[in-house]
């Protein structure tokens, strides 16, 4: 029995800048969300002025004025990459409460650009982290700085508990390449647009140069720019538009830590937690799902997170990619748009899998520009995953085609 | 020889243990209401909520937990990789963060989890000294 918001709103449209990836010149984080916003709106057809819900990580005041906008929801939440998941979340609840129409979510990160800005551009705060925090003061005093330092301990555990290795890892960063090859926007699209795109083996992801034993290169998420945003509406106004919907069927969130000292179990996150609520507001289960969005900041990551969405028993998540279910022509396919492996990362990923997610249920996943022939599967549910932080926060969305 | 790495800057909420460390000794957090340590220092126990606190002296004894080796780091960090990082279970329970000694970096298939640790203090300032887990037993 679906929950009371199960396809209370629908995604009606979902649009990219229109430059990602690795820009020629660098651009700020505002040109990419407000390139997006304004793709978005085109497509639908919806007028930017009838967005009555704002929704970003961080950003939402400064898009709102930017916009000329007088927003009567604003959602600020920002929890790392699954923050558009829980966006997500919250505007089915406030439009299901009647309070908006149309909400906006929206994401712009300048992850490749700031490297020449030298941080400008991004909206975040420059200064230095407060000493005081208990990260700083029991963490980041040995020695431990970005994700692959910290993620590295759950491929660790995971191996010791499960006698899974990373070789068994390194075909998700195979497959996900498979993918990223059907899709012209990638970065590893090919070897004529990346010196280092194309086709790769578990042995090229195991050769690749170390960054924290036992993550290689090729086990880690690019560092890109990206804008994304989703439009997300009311039932009236998802049969109003140009595009079709894809509905919301479920929505969950949860998070086991802030920060990886109080990680529990180093081979599980609350992903269990945020589908389980997700499945159960949508009245469906894993059995249900014909394709699947999930976050990979690391192989291990993507590995862990098919375990607990129940699409995989514990301890073998791995295996999806490894039997090639995942991959392009598979029975299950995963990360269609080449994943934040090969196709794009810009440090918070989630609106990467919204878009893809929209794109494959409205079965616009082959447009010639963000996907080539083979790319669009045979899918009417899809299961989203986000996480963020270090292994921390999730969202989950069940999302359903008409 | 100088200690050219990070140097945390103790708190009131934390200054008890960074006092501790200074003398040599692992303070850890309890809670005299459900009895449980905790880590990192809190304002309320974590698991039952009261706020009758105490700091105790720990054995100084733990196990790793789970581990890695970073082969890139930044500020005085770098100058020392590639290191091991490592989760270690406190006998008194619950986990800290460590860089570990007496493990050989580039041979990590050797470092055992479950493996036994025993912290100790380097000097890092004159009112900081900052700990360590060494392996004590293959």
């Amino acid at each position: 029995m679906p929950g009371e918001l199960s396809r209370a709103a629908a995604i009606i449209g979902a649009a990219e800048a229109n430059e990602i990836g690795y820009p020629a010149t660098p651009k700020t984080a505002l040109q990419l969300h407000i390139e997006a916003i304004k793709n978005v709106s085109e497509q639908t057809g919806i007028p930017i002025s009838r967005i009555d819900g704002v929704f970003s990580a961080g950003w939402s005041s400064q898009l709102a004025e930017h916009l000329g906008l007088h927003p009567k929801y604003i959602d600020t939440t920002s929890v790392g990459g699954c923050s558009f998941e829980m966006h997500v979340h919250h505007a089915l609840a406030a439009i299901h409460a009647g309070i908006i129409e149309v909400a906006l979510i929206s994401h712009g990160e300048n992850g490749w650009s700031a490297r020449a800005t030298g941080g400008r551009g991004t909206g975040r705060p420059r200064g230095a982290p407060d000493p005081w925090d208990p990260g700083q003061q029991f963490q980041q005093i040995y020695g431990v700085s970005g994700a692959p330092s910290n993620y590295a301990h759950a491929m660790t555990r995971h191996n010791h508990r499960f006698g899974s290795t990373p070789e068994d890892f390194a075909h998700i960063a195979v497959v996900t390449r498979q993918w990223a090859m059907l899709n012209p926007r990638a970065i590893m699209f090919s070897k004529e647009t990346n010196p280092g795109g194309g086709p790769i083996t578990v042995e090229d992801v195991q050769n690749s140069r170390v960054v924290a034993w036992p993550l290689t290169l090729l086990h880690c998420c690019l560092v890109t720019d990206y804008g994304g945003a989703v439009l997300v509406a009311s039932p009236e106004v998802a049969r109003s538009v140009k595009t079709k919907p894809v509905w919301i069927a479920g929505a969950g969130e949860s998070m086991g830590h802030a920060n990886m000292l109080e990680m529990e179990d180093f081979t599980a996150t609350s992903a269990a937690a945020s589908a389980a609520a997700a499945y159960r507001m949508a009245g469906m289960g894993p059995e249900d799902m014909e394709m699947a969005m999930i976050y990979d900041s690391f192989t291990i990551t993507a590995g862990i997170t098919a375990e607990m969405l129940g699409l995989a028993p514990r301890g073998e998540g791995f295996l999806l990619w490894k039997d090639g279910r995942a991959a392009p022509g598979g029975k299950f396919p995963i990360n269609t748009n080449g994943g934040g492996l090969s196709f794009n990362h810009s440090g918070m990923y989630g609106m990467q899998l919204l878009v893809e997610a929209y794109r494959q249920l409205s079965r616009t996943a082959e447009d010639g520009v963000t996907g080539l022939p083979g790319k669009q599967v045979d899918a009417r549910s899809c299961i989203v995953n986000g996480t963020g932080g270090s292994l921390s926060t999730t969202g989950t969305l069940i999302l359903v085609a008409d | 020889m100088a200690y050219t790495k990070p140097i945390p800057e103790p708190d009131p909420v934390h200054r008890v243990f960074w006092e501790g460390a200074k003398a040599g000794k692992l303070m850890l957090p309890r809670c005299t209401t459900c009895n449980r340590v905790h880590w990192y220092p809190r304002l309320l126990c974590p698991f039952c909520h009261s706020r009758e606190l105490e700091w105790i002296e720990a054995s100084g004894e733990g196990r790793i937990h789970t581990f890695a080796v970073q082969h890139r780091a930044f500020g005085g960090w770098a100058d020392e990789v590639p290191f091991v990082t490592a989760y270690i279970d406190l006998k008194e329970g619950d986990r800290m963060f460590t860089v570990l000694r007496g493990v050989d970096p580039t041979k990590p298939e050797r470092i055992r989890i479950g493996a036994k640790v025993r912290v100790e203090f380097e000097q890092a300032s004159d009112e900081v000294s900052i700990p360590f887990w060494r392996v004590v037993e293959e």
